[in-house]
């Protein structure tokens, strides 16, 4: 129990959760969640579609008490203190309710009012947010008026209004476009670096894993542990390569290091990337020659795979593929591109899903 | 407590905000002015100037509004807390600093200033029924008092199932029944109950059978043996007391007490609660009407002697306090089950609704 008195912000009051479980009548949505996310972190919650993430953030944000276990907020207790909680911490829920009729402007004056602003504090805290998420072209405008995205971000400065140390994000890229993708990473990162603790739930991973120093994997209810993702790690995983035109096939190379494995290569699902392709047939013709070369320098067959984007090829982990690049590189071929398919994230995401079904 | 009232005020002011944008609202006001207006000169051209007009001028308005008040009131306040749950701005509020309790009283509270804005755009035509005269200024306050209290109950018993119904039109529906419940079900009841459990009454008859002069000039008056009756009366004696909870009722009874010099109303407030004051009192069940010993003992026949309208209400108890408590108490327990349904963080959830 952790910064049970400390009433400052930031520094040594995270998120704290222990064995926590909640039901719905019948339905269990969080069976038995244990997680630990730290101040100046960014925490990606991740997990497939009702797997208990919304519900988890409810009782992590005090609106929800859970059957079950241990929670502490920013070093409170959100069911036995919950205006100690909400004080410190702020919360973006899945779903964009705004007041329709009211302005942006005004929605964030009086969110900040109901945290207990002086008049004159929320007015200028709402003209602060306005410009840190960009609104403040929209500030007279009524909130029915404006876009998802848009929604989105007035949603993220409502939880920002009370300069809160704990963050808890449900699913805040959804809807945005690129730039304020961007724009809500750098955001992110520089509150996490303030001393904050961010707690990020979403379905967009790659997105999560340019800005998230650590991850929470939900399955069923139950958050995933440690030994369970390190176990998932030892499959192959699918990277992708490009080359601009493959060298000479020559014969059969040594051994490279690429260890030897009948596995196949990770179902590759859905490319993280579009490849720009050049004419259908000459990329045909570069990528049939990269897989000879990729046969060339050792790597069995069955870890070659092709899909419409090109190239893919099984490997074990990173020093695996420093040997494979080594080699091709050795062996003359000129690679452009050499890279995990998936990001971390969504690879582990994918491989405790394949765990389960089997 | 200063800072539990400015949160009070915070969500009152968002509530009002929020009514006063929409173009509805003015609508409804304009259609309501236009109204009142209407029964004003419909009345006026009714009553004869003479009769005292601005009694029942003034009652007849506000009876209106009361009726007016009690169809409005219900849609604007029977969806405030799950019409936000819907809209997703409940939970949002839910986080921040502000306690449940505040949240449903500042709904209420915008909800009951919403319905006295009715109240207040019918005050020039309640003004012009005062000046017209012969309204006491007891009359004008407690009438307008009560009026009020009524409205508030109903934005209470609106704010308050909708915080304890899920869906915003079944809370509506279920508001609207409730002061159907009262208007209407108190009267159906009354009148049902009052018939079903009627008695057996007697009346008995003697009339004069022969009138003779007798030689010295005084009348020999022979009565004709007793004449007995039998008939059933309803007993609305027994169930004066649900009338006490309906509201045009209560306003009625606590307004009333002018009568004319011969004892009769000179305003609906009173021409409305005398025949329920009337309840009251118990049947005659053995009623004997001679119409001869009188004028055989040498007196004049005696008519039958029906009480004036003010003798009735003076005679009789009034029950408007009863029934005005049972209503607040009513809409105050309805807040707080509101409030406890509503407060996080929440052990169990309605079927099938989310908290966000």
């Amino acid at each position: 129990m952790r910064g049970c008195d400390r009433k400052g912000r930031g520094v040594g009051e995270g998120i704290e959760v222990v064995g926590v479980s909640r039901s719905f009548s019948a339905v269990q949505a969080v069976r038995s969640v244990t997680l630990t996310a730290e101040p100046g972190s960014i925490t990606a919650l991740i997990g497939p579609n009702g797997s208990g993430k919304t519900t988890l953030l409810l009782m992590l944000a005090t609106l929800l008490r859970p059957d079950a276990g241990h929670i502490r907020v920013a070093g409170h207790d959100p069911v036995r203190q919950p205006g100690e909680v909400r004080a410190r911490m702020g919360w973006m829920p899945d779903i964009l309710g705004s007041w329709a009729s009211l302005p942006v402007r005004a929605t964030l004056e009086i969110t900040g009012r109901m945290y207990r602003l002086p008049r004159a504090a929320a007015r200028r805290r709402a003209e602060e947010l306005l410009d840190l998420v960009g609104l403040t072209e929209l500030a007279t405008q009524p909130t029915r008026v404006l876009s998802r995205g848009q929604k989105q971000r007035l949603s993220l400065a409502r939880a920002l209004v009370h300069d809160p140390s704990v963050l808890l994000l449900d699913e805040p890229a959804s809807g945005l476009d690129p730039a304020a993708r961007v724009d809500l990473r750098v955001l992110l990162q520089r509150l996490a670096q303030e001393g904050r603790t961010v707690l990020v739930s979403s379905h967009v991973l790659a997105e999560l894993d340019e800005m998230a120093t650590a991850a929470v994997y939900l399955d069923g209810g139950v958050s995933v542990s440690a030994e369970r993702i390190a176990a998932s790690r030892v499959g192959l995983r699918p990277w992708r390569v490009r080359a601009v035109a493959a060298g000479p096939v020559g014969p059969v190379g040594p051994g490279t290091g690429v260890a030897g494995s009948a596995d196949a290569p990770g179902s590759p699902g859905s490319a993280g990337s579009a490849g720009s392709a050049d004419a259908p047939g000459s990329a045909e013709r570069d990528t049939a020659a990269l897989a000879d070369a990729l046969r060339a320098v050792g790597v069995p067959a069955e870890r070659i795979r092709t899909d419409h984007l090109g190239l893919l090829v099984g490997v074990r982990d990173e020093a695996d593929a420093a040997a494979l690049l080594t080699a091709l590189v050795t062996r003359g071929v000129a690679v452009s591109s050499f890279a995990p398919a998936f990001g971390e994230l969504e690879q582990t995401f994918l491989d405790l899903h394949r765990g389960d079904r089997t | 407590m200063t800072s539990y009232l400015s949160g009070i005020g915070i969500v009152l002011a968002l509530e009002l905000r929020q009514r006063v944008r929409g173009v509805g609202w003015y609508v409804l006001l304009g259609v309501f002015v236009a109204l009142v207006a209407l029964i004003t000169v419909l009345l006026w051209l009714s009553l004869d100037v003479s009769d005292g007009l601005g009694g029942f001028l003034f009652s007849g308005i506000l009876f209106f509004v009361l009726l007016l008040g009690t169809l409005v009131t219900p849609a604007l306040s029977g969806n405030a807390i799950n019409g936000d749950r819907d809209a997703g701005t409940l939970a949002t509020t839910q986080v921040t600093l502000l306690r449940t309790g505040q949240l449903v009283l500042g709904k209420f509270l915008a909800a009951w200033l919403t319905a006295l804005a009715f109240l207040l755009v019918s005050l020039p035509f309640l003004g012009f029924a005062v000046l017209s005269g012969g309204v006491p200024a007891g009359t004008i306050a407690v009438s307008v008092l009560v009026l009020a209290v009524e409205l508030g109950v109903i934005a209470a018993i609106g704010v308050g199932l909708s915080g304890i119904l899920t869906r915003p039109l079944f809370s509506i529906v279920v508001t609207y029944l409730t002061v159907a419940a009262l208007s209407i079900g108190t009267l159906i009841v009354f009148t049902l109950a009052g018939v079903a459990t009627s008695s057996e009454a007697r009346s008995t008859t003697i009339d004069v059978q022969f009138l003779e002069e007798g030689p010295d000039g005084a009348d020999t008056v022979t009565c004709s043996p007793p004449q007995v009756t039998t008939y059933t009366v309803p007993r609305f004696d027994y169930y004066w007391g649900v009338l006490a909870a309906n509201p045009y009722v209560v306003l009625a009874d606590a307004a009333a007490g002018q009568f004319d010099s011969r004892g009769e109303p000179v305003d609906l407030f009173s021409a409305t609660a005398v025949p329920v004051r009337q309840a009251q009192i118990a049947p005659d069940l053995d009623a004997t009407f001679d119409y001869c010993s009188d004028l055989r003992d040498g007196g004049t026949p005696a008519g039958e002697q029906f009480p004036t309208s003010r003798e009735v209400f003076e005679s009789t108890v009034p029950t408007w306090f009863v029934g005005l408590a049972i209503h607040v108490v009513l809409g105050a327990s309805a807040l707080l089950w509101a409030t406890a349904r509503t407060r996080t963080p929440a052990a169990r959830l309605p079927r099938g609704s989310r908290i966000a």
